[in-house]
């Protein structure tokens, strides 16, 4: 749909490249982090989002979603040594679940001429239920959220709507079997 | 407070070890492990050698795991006491070795101030140990210390690196014993202990089925085992099913049995690999499918159906794709499939695979290992055939160097059980030999210990000969003396147009009068005539020997197969013409 995108929208780089969703279960630990992205360095795989929290503080355990790309072999051999680290839990391949639900944040900042733009772009806001969430003189900033493809197609429409994007961030996906 | 139930962190480590039933330790002491030496003082079941440089401690502990099936342990300072152990950690970790490393750290209050010999150790040693920790709280270190031996020794073995700050070292704690330790499943990965039984019972029908089998046996076997050895002799008695190993895998089947293949590989046998390439059903037992084993992937046994056992999932299908695999300990699953047979009364004697051992025997007659022994110069293969004669009859333990020297010793060091052969495979070190070889000693100080160098490699850790002479430490260092990186020298002949670049070892010390200057003993064989006189004098002595063989420069190591090539395009000889589109190819490779 967006592979036309401006956005990083993941490419494939190799035939048989497809994006995976990847998420873990980890023990909270110091280091954790470290030796996850030093696996994929060192092996050279992709990162092309990553997302770390702590999910259960009793249990002390964090969730890393990592987005990636990769033949199915590779990404089966990615499973397989992020399993191998001591403090995972486990390592899932979201795409091989029978049901998933994936979602992404973007906050964008804009900067409108006149109070017409504003309005313009409010209406636009409003079609892809993004909702203002901080507004100072001519720079306002909207939340949306939803599928990473969906978080493409509003930017690269809202380019065409006018205002300036002065900056976004993105958490990356994050997703959940179901 | 004062209370009789805490000890200090230095305490904790030395019960912690004494716990978990080690006598042995090799270090090297330094500023932020004075604590830890000072307990070591006050102590008696623990013997520490003194190695003259990290790189010897590590390797030493490999020595000794690889020879005794135990956790080998090593102690070290901060700073650049932890960076002399990385390679031999990255060598642990690449030949799948139990050993924990522990090392010192500045203070905890200065960590992260660019302190003097501080370095970031665990951001250092995460890619090149199984599992690294910093203990920063000396509640936990009785904890970390059992299960780094833990995870140190279970599934797919490693290395594990605790560091432990000065401050720490000088804390108080109460100490947890082994025994009340819980240890949590998911950071052990001991992999399954069911036997996948559907997995047996397709392999057995694959068997009844097949008309060219073969096994193929990696170091997988070592680790699971001396019962995995036994079942897999009984298995390939009663199947009559030919055998190959990876350099690891040498021991676990005896060499001179007649279902032995020998090795398979780079520089393996060509009937191996040539029953590798035409084989209808691989058996692939604890090996992981390396380079040095495949050759060209894309022509790596086109026709068969692979079975692989290994206790590391991310050995499956990492290099090549099997048919079927199970992640159940070696020792287990053989077990399981000798018994499932038996309970079957599946009789394999009239399947006897004629066809396929007289096409084995055909390629048998290539008699790959061939050479001429002359009347004057001494041969290296010749060297080690008459080194294997001359002492099979004892229990021998045989460690390496790595070049030429190493795949003879392969080749023609013969072995009959498993843990005598500790020799460098995947990160290939040159200078490993000699400090495994002081490691082999102390573990089995009753055994004759041979390492079988370069003399290139041996002046890479040549302190360590002081370190054997101190713990009278009888290890002979079986030098096969050519003057050359042989490896090196080999390849440039065959991929570089013979141009030497810096690959003749000028200078090179008179190497009998360098054991003396150790207080060891130098012997020496400059022809044919010398060698079994010098290699016997060499075994009688009961003290450490330097033998320097004089062997022929130019010999090269075959058969091989090129980098870039397939099992099947082996060269025999250095007559042997290389296709020249593989040449190109493999220049590029390793």
């Amino acid at each position: 749909m967006s592979s036309t995108s401006v956005y990083p929208t993941p490419i494939n780089a190799f035939k048989q490249s497809k994006r995976s969703v990847l998420s873990v279960i980890v023990d909270n630990e110091p280091g954790i982090l470290a030796r996850i992205v030093g696996l994929f360095s060192g092996r050279g795989y992709n990162i092309e989002a990553l997302n770390v929290t702590v999910v259960d503080v009793k249990k002390n355990l964090s969730r890393i979603t990592i987005e990636t790309l990769g033949e199915e072999k590779v990404i089966s051999q990615i499973i397989a040594q992020l399993e191998k680290l001591v403090p995972v839990h486990s390592a899932t391949n979201l795409a091989n679940l029978s049901e998933s639900y994936e979602a992404e944040i973007c906050l964008v900042k804009i900067e409108f001429e006149n109070e017409e733009q504003d309005q313009k772009i409010l209406n636009f806001a409003d079609i892809y239920r993004s909702r203002t969430v901080q507004k100072r003189q001519n720079i306002v900033v909207y939340e949306i959220s939803g599928t990473s493809e969906r978080i493409n197609k509003f930017l690269d429409d809202l380019d065409t709507i006018g205002g300036i994007k002065v900056e976004l961030v993105r958490s990356g996906p994050i997703g959940l079997g179901i | 407070m004062n209370n009789e139930n805490e000890f200090t962190g230095a305490d904790i480590l030395l019960k912690a070890l004494k716990d978990q039933e080690v006598d042995t330790i090799f270090g090297y002491p330094g500023g932020a492990v004075l604590p830890i030496y000072d307990a070591i003082f006050g102590q008696n079941f623990l013997k520490h050698v003194l190695v003259r440089q990290e790189a010897g401690a590590v390797h030493a502990a490999e020595g000794y795991a690889r020879s005794s099936g135990k956790v080998g342990v090593l102690l070290v300072t901060s700073g650049p006491g932890v960076t002399n152990v990385v390679t031999g950690l990255t060598d642990a970790l690449m030949d799948s070795i139990p050993i924990v490393c522990i090392s010192g750290q500045v203070p905890s209050h200065l960590i992260g101030t660019d302190a003097f010999q501080e370095c970031d150790t665990t951001g250092i040693t995460r890619p090149c140990t199984k599992h690294n920790y910093l203990v920063k709280d000396v509640s936990k270190l009785s904890e970390t210390i059992h299960e780094a031996f833990k995870i140190a020794s279970s599934g797919r073995p490693g290395p594990v690196l605790i560091d432990i700050p000065k401050d720490v070292q000088f804390a108080k704690s109460k100490y947890v014993s082994k025994k009340d330790i819980n240890f949590r499943e998911h950071r052990i990965k001991a992999g399954s202990k069911n036997v996948d039984k559907n997995f047996v019972e397709e392999l057995v029908n694959h068997i009844k089925k097949s008309e060219r089998p073969i096994f193929y046996v990696g170091g997988g076997c070592l680790n699971s085992g001396h019962q995995a050895s036994r079942e897999l002799i009984k298995l390939v008695n009663k199947t009559n099913i030919p055998i190959t190993t990876t350099l690891h895998g040498l021991g676990c089947f005896p060499g001179e049995d007649k279902s032995s293949l020998g090795m398979l590989g780079m520089h393996g046998n060509y009937e191996a690999n040539l029953a590798m390439n035409k084989c209808d059903l691989m058996i692939n037992v604890g090996a992981r499918f390396d380079d040095r084993v495949t050759g060209r992937l894309d022509a790596f046994s086109p026709d068969s159906i692979k079975f692989h056992i290994d206790i590391d999932q991310s050995s499956i299908n990492k290099n090549v794709k099997v048919n079927f695999h199970t992640n159940t300990d070696i020792t287990l699953t053989l077990k399981e499939i000798n018994s499932f047979i038996d309970s079957n009364n599946i009789d394999f004697g009239d399947k006897d695979y004629s066809n396929w051992w007289g096409q084995i025997n055909e390629w048998r007659k290539k008699e790959c290992l061939h050479y001429e022994q002359g009347d004057e110069v001494i041969k290296p293969q010749h060297a080690i055939s008459r080194l294997y004669e001359l002492t099979k009859q004892k229990d021998t333990f045989v460690t390496t160097e790595v070049g030429q020297h190493q795949m003879w010793a392969a080749q023609y060091y013969k072995f009959s059980k498993p843990n005598r052969w500790i020799t460098s495979g995947g990160l290939g070190t040159m200078g490993f030999g000699m400090p495994a070889a002081v490691g082999a000693q102390m573990a089995n100080p009753d055994s004759l210990v041979v390492d079988i160098a370069g003399e290139a490699s041996f002046l890479m850790n040549i302190q360590e000969i002081a370190t054997a002479v101190q713990y009278k430490l009888p290890i002979k260092i079986f030098i096969l003396n050519n003057e050359y990186m042989g490896m090196v020298r080999q390849w440039q002949e065959l991929l570089h147009g013979s141009r030497y670049s810096e690959s003749y070892v000028d200078a090179l010390p008179d190497f009998k009068k360098l054991a003396e200057s150790f207080n060891a003993v130098g012997v020496r064989a400059k022809n044919i005539s010398e060698l079994d006189d010098t290699i016997n004098e060499m075994i009688s002595i009961d003290r450490p020997v330097i033998a320097d063989i004089w062997v022929d420069k130019k010999e090269n190591c075959f058969p091989m197969i090129p980098s870039g090539a397939a099992h099947h395009e082996m060269l025999l000889s250095k007559y042997d013409k290389e296709n020249p589109e593989n040449q190109e190819k493999g220049k590029v490779l390793v």
